[in-house]
């Protein structure tokens, strides 16, 4: 007889089509390492003003994996927690990004300004 | 007319194919087919999924340094058009690709050389190793030969017994379900009554 159950009912994967739409979207990696780590974005985020419509009022947030807490001690908590540990451990490694898949297919980019300018002055002469 | 490249696999996505998704900072990520959509929906890495371009170039099993790639490039400069210029890049275009082909090859023979090498030198350790081994046991056999005689005598079989299955009542004193609904049935979790 073949398998009576569903396969991966575990892993509280509940509905993986509910969290991948646009709306459910959450922070990539790539944004969270190139703009929000920087120091003064940081700080920022570390910051922020009382929001009564996000969980503990914006109070408590976590940059590294973009999530909000409804307390310090839920935080810190967090910190310690293996979830955190292990979006740090992502974090360490350049992100992906659209130049990278560019640059996979063999597609550069020309980063010379200066001849850019010259360019368009030899044509007019 | 301009082809993107997808984000997720890097193939080539011509005008009227695939899919777009446009993030809330005005990245535009491209994508040749749902199956990559989907894979970037789940927020995968490309360089971590093995049928990427991206992963082939980052674990060494393409070629990723030639002077081949310095040619297709995106260029914000406009250039006015010149026949002369076309033709000649049209040219230049065939060119490159035979000698990155060739080249392609080339890296892909050597890559494989270093692998079979690889490959037959870890068989060679392999029987080696369980050559070793059974000379240590041939020698431990010697050994023990020497020291105990071995009977010639053949053993005859012994014939099996028939058994025979015969089918008898027992009386099996009945017992009553327990449940874990009933309080004092033993298996709830309050408190023994007796």
């Amino acid at each position: 007889m073949g398998r009576l159950r569903r396969s991966r009912t575990h892993k509280a994967q509940r509905d993986v089509h509910r969290a991948s739409r646009t709306r459910a979207r959450t922070k990539d990696l790539d944004q969270i390492q190139l703009i929000d780590l920087l120091p003064t974005n940081r700080a920022a985020l570390e910051a922020q003003p009382l929001d009564e419509e996000k969980p503990g009022l914006g109070q408590h947030y976590c940059v590294e994996c973009a999530r909000y807490f409804e307390s310090d001690v839920a935080l810190k908590v967090h910190w310690r927690g293996k979830l955190h540990k292990r979006r740090c451990k992502k974090l360490e490694e350049p992100a992906y990004t659209i130049e990278e898949a560019e640059r996979a297919a063999g597609l550069g980019r020309d980063t010379r300004k200066a001849r850019a300018v010259e360019t368009p002055m030899e044509m007019a002469t | 007319m301009r082809i993107e490249k997808c984000y997720f696999c890097s193939t080539s996505v011509y005008p009227g194919h695939g899919s777009a998704f446009v993030r809330n900072d005005a990245k535009v990520f491209r994508f040749c087919s749902s199956k990559c959509n989907k894979n970037f929906k789940m927020k995968r890495n490309p360089r971590k999924v093995r049928w990427t371009k991206a992963f082939r170039k980052a674990a060494g099993k393409e070629m990723t340094i030639d002077s081949t790639f310095e040619f297709e490039k995106r260029r914000n400069v406009p250039v006015r058009y010149d026949r002369e210029l076309m033709a000649q890049t049209l040219k230049a275009m065939r060119r490159v690709g035979e000698i990155r082909q060739r080249r392609e090859r080339a890296f892909f023979k050597n890559r494989m050389a270093v692998a079979k090498e690889k490959t037959l030198s870890a068989k060679r350790r392999k029987l080696a190793a369980r050559k070793a081994r059974d000379a240590q046991i041939a020698t431990d056999m010697e050994a023990t030969e020497t020291t105990e005689e071995v009977s010639t005598e053949l053993v005859q079989p012994i014939a099996e017994k028939e058994s025979i299955r015969i089918k008898r009542k027992v009386l099996v004193p009945a017992t009553r379900k327990r449940s874990a609904l009933v309080k004092g049935e033993g298996k709830s979790m309050g408190m023994d009554l007796d």
